[in-house]
């Protein structure tokens, strides 16, 4: 589960999990909301609205804790967005190492909106809470 | 809501003192009049200017701008001036966006003489100047571009291989368009390719190309310097570097927070890692920074470049070859300047960083294009979609008291989601229209997360900086056409 928080100028993600492989794929949704290719731009393009067939990507992450670990996993979905106009949907079989991740991840291709700049390390948080986890993100928009 | 103690030390200086907070090596002052402090009271910002006050080697203080706004890090519309060889180099003082800047052009016709091209001609440059969206098939930028050439060179790359822009637009460029040490080779592989197809696209967020008129000449000499009188058509672009800048800021700091015991510095908020600049993390940062800074000049002399070739086709060739660049500045930026902090007699090589802030050198400085070394540089300052923007020319208090730099736009006030929940984009672009401003959006929603209510004051802001005598109005600019990523 996630949500955005009240941010003046970026996009602050909240998200909250069971299990760490829920915030990695919480972090993944979040990020599909806003890497989908906007309908206007797609109809410019001449794609139909749906029927865009699903492709999949392997996503690979590394760093040296936690918190920078999702960082860096959201950092290759917005690199693939950029460079492949993949739009992220789903996370299947999620490996999570104490400082890798690994995945496949399924998605379409199309035309991502250029709005994610970066994922910073700003107030950049990955706790346990309660029965589960939560982590924060400000990304750079 | 802030809690620092904040005291009004001289005009529109207000300071919060060193003591305020465990680990703050110098003050953090800022530049606001009492309606602007209470807005900016509301956010993270001065707890964000607060932290730049602990970076090792600061100088002076931590300021800025009354445009400043909660960024990541660094508060956007911040400044910070560190001293090597211990002083830091802070990426995220700079930003993702690295050099992000704004280049103005002037059409040699007034508003009268465009007539019912206005909208033809807003169409054509949405038309010719991509946004950039992502995909392999995309194939926006520029074609024939040698990117490590760009790298090194800047925009006179662009002009000596691809015959992009002219001598006079290289010279009424922000350091020629060119930092001196950016190395290719410091930028990442995976930085070029998230850069190679961008050089000529305008990006997202708050990026956007804006039609303009003159509406209003508030000095006259400085105008004519600048060849602006009232009426006139102008083209304000504001993009930055793209992919590539963000991937080199990501990159660095990266490498710098895993570097932090090394150096064994200690911080508040790990976006603001940093290394000495004399160390090799903080030169390699300074030779990928300086490089993404030159594809950033580059990028917006290719949008210009399109966008004349906009005005060719609405307007004819006779206007596109009279279309001139007035000037182009940065606003996210580290550079290594010489200043007086505090008074010095003797000037010192500082480690300048620039994060929503614009150098406003005053006149006589020899860093000046001689055209306008009589009456300052030029700074420009973009309000929002629907209200005025500001051209300015730097003045002397700058160097006394801000490290030659001044604001640069007007400051978010609303976050995108609060900003949504009062716009709807259909209404606000109806609304555009009925005010005369023709839009092109890449998105409804894009557009309501930029609308004017997103914003402060850009004249409250503009007031600010020119009563404390960083910058003072030129010319006041009203949006006629607005292309939005």
């Amino acid at each position: 589960m996630f949500r955005w928080v009240d941010n003046t100028a970026e996009l602050e993600l909240e998200i909250e999990a069971s299990t760490q492989q829920g915030v990695f794929a919480g972090a993944l949704a979040a990020l599909a909301e806003l890497l989908a290719t906007e309908p206007e731009v797609q109809l410019r393009a001449g794609h139909e609205r749906e029927g865009r067939p699903s492709v999949t990507r392997r996503v690979s992450a590394e760093a040296e804790d936690r918190p920078a670990l999702l960082a860096a996993w959201m950092e290759e979905l917005v690199f693939l967005a950029e460079t492949q106009g993949f739009e992220p949907l789903a996370v299947q079989a999620l490996e999570l190492g104490p400082r890798s991740a690994e995945a496949t991840v399924t998605g379409r291709l199309g035309r991502p909106p250029p709005l994610v700049k970066a994922v910073t390390y700003h107030r950049l948080s990955f706790a346990p809470a309660g029965d589960g986890y939560r982590a924060t993100v400000v990304l750079d928009v | 809501m802030s809690e620092f103690p904040i005291k009004l030390v001289d005009g529109q200086l207000w300071e919060i003192p060193a003591s305020a907070r465990a680990g703050m090596r110098v003050p953090a002052r800022l530049f606001a009049d009492r309606e602007l402090l209470a807005a900016i009271e509301q956010d993270r910002s001065l707890e964000q200017l607060a932290n730049v006050a602990t970076l090792p080697g600061i100088v002076e203080a931590a300021l800025a701008m009354p445009d400043i706004h909660q960024g990541y890090g660094f508060p956007v519309g911040g400044v910070a001036a560190t001293e090597p060889p211990e002083g830091v180099v802070s990426p995220g003082g700079v930003g993702y966006d690295i050099n992000c800047g704004v280049r103005l052009l002037a059409l040699p016709i007034g508003v009268e003489d465009l007539g019912d091209r206005r909208k033809p001609l807003v169409h054509e440059l949405s038309r010719q100047v991509p946004v950039g969206t992502g995909g392999r098939g995309s194939r926006q930028g520029i074609r024939g571009a040698n990117l490590d050439r760009v790298l090194e060179l800047g925009p006179r790359a662009l002009l000596e291989d691809l015959g992009v822009g002219s001598e006079e637009d290289l010279d009424l460029t922000e350091s020629g368009g060119c930092l001196e040490g950016a190395v290719p080779g410091s930028v990442s592989a995976r930085a070029k390719e998230r850069g190679n197809d961008q050089i000529g696209t305008l990006g997202s967020g708050n990026h956007f190309l804006e039609l303009q008129r003159v509406d209003r000449v508030y000095d006259e000499a400085a105008a004519n310097a600048y060849r602006l009188r009232e009426g006139q058509v102008t083209i304000l672009i504001h993009s930055g570097s793209r992919g590539l800048g963000h991937q080199v800021c990501t990159d660095f700091v990266k490498r710098m927070d895993s570097q932090l015991a090394h150096y064994r510095i200690e911080l508040p908020d790990r976006q603001l890692s940093c290394a000495p600049v004399s160390s090799p993390d903080g030169q390699a940062y300074l030779a990928a920074m300086s490089a993404a800074a030159n594809f950033a000049w580059a990028n917006r002399a290719a949008i210009a470049s399109r966008a004349r070739g906009a005005v060719q086709a609405v307007l004819g060739a006779r206007v596109a070859r009279g279309t001139r660049q007035v000037y182009d500045v940065a606003h996210n930026v580290a550079k290594l300047e010489r200043h007086r902090p505090g008074g010095d007699s003797e000037e010192r090589e500082l480690c300048v960083h620039r994060k929503g802030a614009t150098r406003a050198f005053p006149p006589g400085h020899p860093e000046l294009p001689e055209v306008y070394r009589a009456v300052g540089q030029p700074v420009f300052i973009p309000g929002s979609m629907g209200t005025a923007s500001f051209v300015l020319a730097g003045r002397e208090r700058s160097l006394e008291v801000s490290f030659g730099t001044t604001c640069h736009g007007a400051g978010r006030r609303l976050s995108r989601t609060a900003v949504r929940k009062q716009v709807e984009g259909g209404a606000l672009r109806q609304r555009l229209e009925q005010q005369g401003i023709a839009v092109r959006a890449l998105s409804s929603r894009g557009l309501a997360e930029e609308a004017p209510e997103a914003y402060k004051d850009v004249e409250r802001v503009v007031e600010v900086v020119q009563a404390a005598g960083l910058a003072a109005k030129v010319v006041r600019l009203r949006p006629i056409g607005v292309i939005k990523g």
